[in-house]
């Protein structure tokens, strides 16, 4: 019997795609974002907050747990078995670039706390993990392109913590504030057990991000 | 059995001296690499950092023949990673070593101020750790981590699991940050600054100093127990509270804390080595980590009054000095530290201290509400 | 006054991102954290840097802030009072 592919969101500024199915939409770039944000979602005011790189994450893990109908967490409980694992190859550049404008100017040196956080790339982690009371790992790891090969083993590595049993993982890059490409999975323990079927199924993924 | 990872090699290379043991003789004797700017760039505001002189580190490009266009933050990868490769005895250029990158920033100063003569790419994380890469002719992709300040743990974990998936022999494991406006200005902006050296778990702390410092563990894989320091087990785990503010429960720091006390033998842990940036909240927050996981009472040496912030190197520089502490039957005095100031009262002095024990943990926090943890045994 | 507190809200609402919410919806006395806005440590110090570069008003003490931006009366007043430009 074939094995059942993984779930998964694909976004790019002009683009999203649940499970294969391209979601319609009008607007572009990051105001795309905002449109997807206020179908899909709506009920986390923080999201205008992010920058380019965490808005994009944050609505590729919302749309796929709306998707799969993930109960995320009961009430208050937190959630310490799922990790979120992120890749991405332009990491926080895009957010490095605005905060830099604030501060390259010696007559209009005001450096951005709220553009500064968004600096480090695993804030996209936190994010995620604020929203869904995930208290489990969290971390995110810079490759110069999108490898399957080379996501899968380190997503297969990340299950040796023995708390971990699914990770939230995905690849998130933003260089312009209207210019991001995204994917989001969730990865079962026994699913990385097979790093060739792993690797197969996020370079599908990879394939999308430039659709 | 699960494959036993060692640390076969070390190096730090910061303003207190270019080798681990030189380092470790500089603090045991009380000397920091922290000092007052006026200003830098087009920043005003009075600062206090620890900054590694230029010419020491192109001197030392020099003397381990490093020759190329590189960048300083890529020098400084490089001269601390050459020696300890060097130290270490392996082939760095089989596909049986990986190599993983700990930073924060890397070479974000390029976005300010473009060299000429130097690709604006660059900036990329993975471009400048590909550079280290090609230096020592290693086949395999180069990975960066990327976890904020607690970086250098996390990438020390990494290269723990990537060893024991069998894959690879060697990890060779490097940490450095540069400290260009850039970094400081966003520090400052939030507030988080001292114009004081810092004063980690003190009542009347400020606020924290940033540092520069580049440092390497080369990691080994064996099937069989060998003496040396073993990198028993690590954690990360998030707060899942603020994306700046650290949890006012500890929550993170107590999980990684509990995860690695499983494999903690309690009568043998001699120190923790704390993060102790000496801003309000943090050290609160691992007071309360600390007291939660029953840790209250064993001795916490903190380094950032000797080095400041070092962000992506912070995890293996600390690490590294705390094997050397170890083995010198010493907890580190915690300079700046005079009076507890905060809710739980952690064992930290201000003076140098004889400990037992084989084994200790480190402890980081950072941005993003992360947190992690190791834990190092010295095998007789 | 009504001006500046007007102006001051725009200002507020632009630099926090606090979408969907308009300047009337912001009540003068209502306190700026807390509940309401859902404003949190990092928005306190972007209003630092606002007062800043807008009023030319330097706070270097985040503590002071906690005073100032108590509600959006208060913090106008306080401007009046200390602008520079």
């Amino acid at each position: 019997m074939e094995r059942k592919g993984l779930d998964c969101v694909v976004l790019n500024q002009g683009y999203a795609c649940v499970n294969g199915r391209v979601l319609e939409h009008e607007a572009a770039g990051n105001a795309l974002l905002a449109e997807l944000y206020r179908n899909h979602i709506a009920d986390w005011p923080k999201f205008f907050k992010m920058d380019t790189l965490s808005k994009a994450g944050f609505v590729a893990s919302e749309l796929l747990f709306k998707e799969i109908g993930d109960n995320r967490h009961e009430g208050d409980e937190f959630v310490q078995n799922r990790a979120i694992v992120l890749f991405g190859s332009t990491a926080s550049l895009c957010a490095d670039r605005n905060y830099q404008e604030t501060i390259q100017d010696k007559d209009n040196y005001y450096p951005s706390p709220a553009l500064f956080v968004y600096t480090l790339p695993n804030i996209v982690t936190g994010e995620i993990a604020i929203r869904n009371h995930y208290r489990g790992e969290t971390s995110f790891y810079v490759l110069e392109e999108p490898d399957a090969a080379q996501m899968a083993f380190h997503l297969s590595c990340a299950f040796q913590d023995g708390a971990t049993d699914s990770i939230l993982a995905g690849w998130v890059d933003s260089t312009q504030n209207d210019d991001f490409q995204s994917f989001m999975t969730l990865i079962q323990k026994e699913d990385a057990a097979d790093a060739g079927w792993l690797a197969g199924q996020l370079q599908l993924m990879i394939n999308n991000l430039n659709k | 059995m699960a494959r036993v990872i060692r640390c076969i090699a070390d190096n730090v290379v910061s303003p207190l001296g270019t080798d681990s043991r030189s380092n470790y003789d500089s603090v045991k004797a009380g000397r920091s690499g922290l000092a007052r700017y006026e200003s830098m760039g087009n920043i005003t505001t009075p600062f206090v950092l620890s900054r590694v002189d230029r010419k020491v580190i192109d001197g030392l490009c020099g003397k381990l023949g490093i020759e190329g266009n590189y960048t300083f933050f890529e020098k400084f990868l490089l001269c601390s990673s050459v020696q300890a490769v060097r130290d270490s005895g392996i082939d760095a250029s089989s596909d049986r070593v990986i190599f993983i990158v700990s930073t924060t920033k890397g070479n974000v100063s390029l976005l300010g101020a473009p060299q000429e003569g130097m690709e604006q790419e660059r900036v990329l994380l993975a471009k400048a750790a590909r550079e280290v890469t090609e230096y020592f002719g290693n086949p395999n992709n180069p990975i960066v981590v990327c976890n904020a300040c607690i970086s250098g743990v996390c990438a020390q974990i990494e290269a723990m699991r990537a060893l024991r998936s069998g894959r690879y022999d060697y990890a060779v494991v490097i940490g450095a940050d540069e400290q260009s406006p850039f970094i400081i200005s966003g520090f400052l902006s939030f507030k988080a600054i001292s114009d004081e050296p810092c004063r980690p778990f003190d009542k009347d702390r400020k606020g924290l100093n940033l540092g520069e410092c580049a440092a390497t563990v080369v990691l080994e894989a064996s099937d069989v127990k060998k003496n040396g320091w073993e990198l028993v087990c690590g954690a990360i785990r998030n707060d899942a509270n603020h994306i700046s503010g650290p949890s006012r429960t500890g929550e993170g720091s107590y999980l990684a804390l509990m995860e690695v006390l499983k494999e903690c033998r309690r009568d043998e842990l001699a120190f923790v080595n704390v993060h102790g940036t000496a801003t309000a909240y943090n050290d609160e927050m691992e007071s309360i980590a600390l007291y939660r996981a029953g840790l209250i009472e064993v001795p916490v040496t903190g380094l950032k009054g000797y080095y400041g912030h070092t962000m992506g190197a912070a995890g293996i520089m600390e690490s590294i000095l705390s094997m050397y502490a170890v083995r010198d039957n010493t907890v580190l005095a915690t300079r700046g530290y005079n009076e507890q100031g905060t809710t739980w009262p952690v064992n930290v002095k201000s003076e140098l201290r004889e400990c037992k024990g084989s084994e200790f943990i480190k402890l980081l926090s950072g941005f993003g509400g992360s947190n992690a943890a190791l834990l190092y045994r010295y095998v007789e | 006054m009504e001006e500046l507190i007007l102006k001051l809200k725009q200002e507020i609402i632009e630099v926090l991102n606090l979408e969907d919410i308009k300047p009337e919806d912001i009540d003068n006395d209502a306190p700026l954290f807390g509940e309401g806005l859902g404003l949190d440590s990092i928005d306190a110090l972007e209003l630092i840097v606002l007062m800043e570069k807008n009023y030319g008003i330097k706070l270097q003490d985040p503590a002071k802030g906690k005073e100032i931006f108590k509600s959006i009366n208060v913090m106008a007043d306080y401007i009046q009072k200390n602008r520079t430009r």
